[in-house]
């Protein structure tokens, strides 16, 4: 009994340490930023634009069936700080892209702060930021 | 909600903690068996504890004020690209318990928006930003992108990355006019408190934009003061009191913020495109909008 208590406290203690900071992030709310994801697929199209730079992406399912994406990052000022330029994805790259997917089950997703990132086929990789 | 910052002034959530905590999750649905979740609990509560410490012994100097010293901030002088600290691009103007009472005028407005950020937000809602109106001011002091104070003769330029947006503070003597046109981002007259902070006085507000992400009205009969205190070389303290007796019994202090230098950063062309900004809107925004039920 007295250990259980004690697994308690300890799991309540952790969460409280731990959440505060993890939970500042949220705001997206068509988005379910709990549970990020991984695609991978071909591009079809990277639009470069204010204030949400886009990547589209056809990625087959566990059917084979092609669905096609819809990704929004942030705005080309703030990708262009942390490394990317507008010509970074392009139509044809295979990636595999982390974002936050739609709650209400749609192909479209957010990949714009630290968690998003996508990795190309040459393995290296372009992080998103808020910043 | 208290931030922890790491040496290069990121804010410390994010992906680590995610890594941490995916990790910990991935392990504790594979091992659910009860004396192996107990195991994993401790565990978990104890990374937590044992990260916290990492993490605040990172912080500790900067509180402490024992970080390798900035510079000393010149006089009379705000020039540089800046950006704020901490991840506010959704944050309230102030927390929801610090918003004095409304009035009713504002009360019907307050219920009338729909916020996609807060206590109250969800997809969709029209926040007017969603369709390219100016985020106004004082809200685009919330946006975490930089801005930059541009010093000239008798002014002081803000200029701010999100929406390419301006204004002058004029620091010649001139007065508040006593009729303004209703403006987006007011009119403002700024003078020096000693060597290192600009007071700002700016009224000539529409009443067309929210406070915050999250709403909050304002009238157009909003005043605004802001302090902005150089500390040091790469830090400016500043602070927003909101006066607007139309909306709000009381006036609305923001809590106290930091932004710090970013030297060589440069402001790229930023606006809000609407034509742009519309197609995102069919492309992204409504297909992860759920549709109201039937």
């Amino acid at each position: 009994m007295n250990l259980k208590l004690a697994t308690f406290i300890l799991l309540i203690a952790g969460l409280l340490v731990v959440c505060g900071p993890m939970w500042a992030h949220h705001g997206n709310s068509a988005y379910d930023e709990e549970h990020w994801i991984t695609l991978s697929g071909t591009v079809t199209e990277f639009v470069w634009s204010n204030p949400h730079c886009q990547i589209f992406l056809d990625v087959k399912d566990d059917k084979g069936t092609v669905v096609n994406w819809a990704i929004e990052s942030q705005s080309p000022g703030i990708l262009r700080r942390n490394n990317w330029i507008r010509t970074s994805v392009k139509a044809g790259d295979q990636i595999t892209i982390t974002l936050a997917p739609a709650k209400n089950g749609a192909p479209v997703g957010f990949s714009g702060n630290q968690l998003g990132k996508v990795v190309f086929a040459d393995g290296h990789v372009l992080k998103m930021d808020i910043r | 909600m208290a931030l922890l910052f790491l040496p290069h002034n990121r804010p410390l959530h994010s992906q680590q903690f995610n890594q941490t905590f995916t990790a910990i999750r991935k392990r504790l649905k594979v091992q659910s068996r009860p004396h192996c979740l107990l195991k994993y609990v401790l565990a978990f509560s104890a990374a937590a504890l044992a990260f916290s410490t990492v993490a605040r012994s990172q912080t500790a100097p900067q509180q402490a004020g024992s970080k390798p010293a900035s510079s000393p901030a010149p006089k009379h002088d705000l020039s540089g690209v800046w950006q704020v600290e901490g991840d506010i691009g959704a944050a309230p103007i102030a927390p929801d318990k610090d918003i004095p009472p409304m009035t009713p005028w504002a009360k019907a407005r307050f219920d009338a928006e729909k916020p996609g950020y807060g206590a109250r937000g969800a997809p969709g809602g029209n926040d007017p930003i969603l369709q390219c109106d100016p985020i106004g001011f004082p809200r685009i002091m919330l946006m975490p992108t930089p801005q930059e104070f541009v010093q000239a003769p008798g002014r002081v330029l803000q200029f701010w990355e999100r929406e390419h947006e301006w204004r002058p503070i004029w620091t010649d003597g001139r007065p508040l006019p006593e009729d303004p046109d209703p403006a987006w981002y007011g009119y403002a007259i700024g003078h020096w408190e000693g060597d290192y902070t600009l007071v700002v006085e700016s009224t000539g507000f529409n009443d067309k934009t929210w406070l915050s992400p999250t709403g909050y009205p304002h009238s157009d009969q909003m005043r605004i003061t802001e302090r902005y205190t150089r500390e040091d070389h790469d830090t400016i303290a500043y602070d927003i009191t909101i006066t607007d007796p139309v909306a709000y019994t009381k006036p609305i202090v923001t809590p106290h913020r930091i932004m710090k230098l970013r030297p060589g950063v440069e402001i790229p062309e930023s606006p809000c495109v609407w034509s742009q900004e519309n197609e995102f809107t069919q492309r992204i925004r409504n297909p992860a909008t759920p549709k109201p039920a039937k």
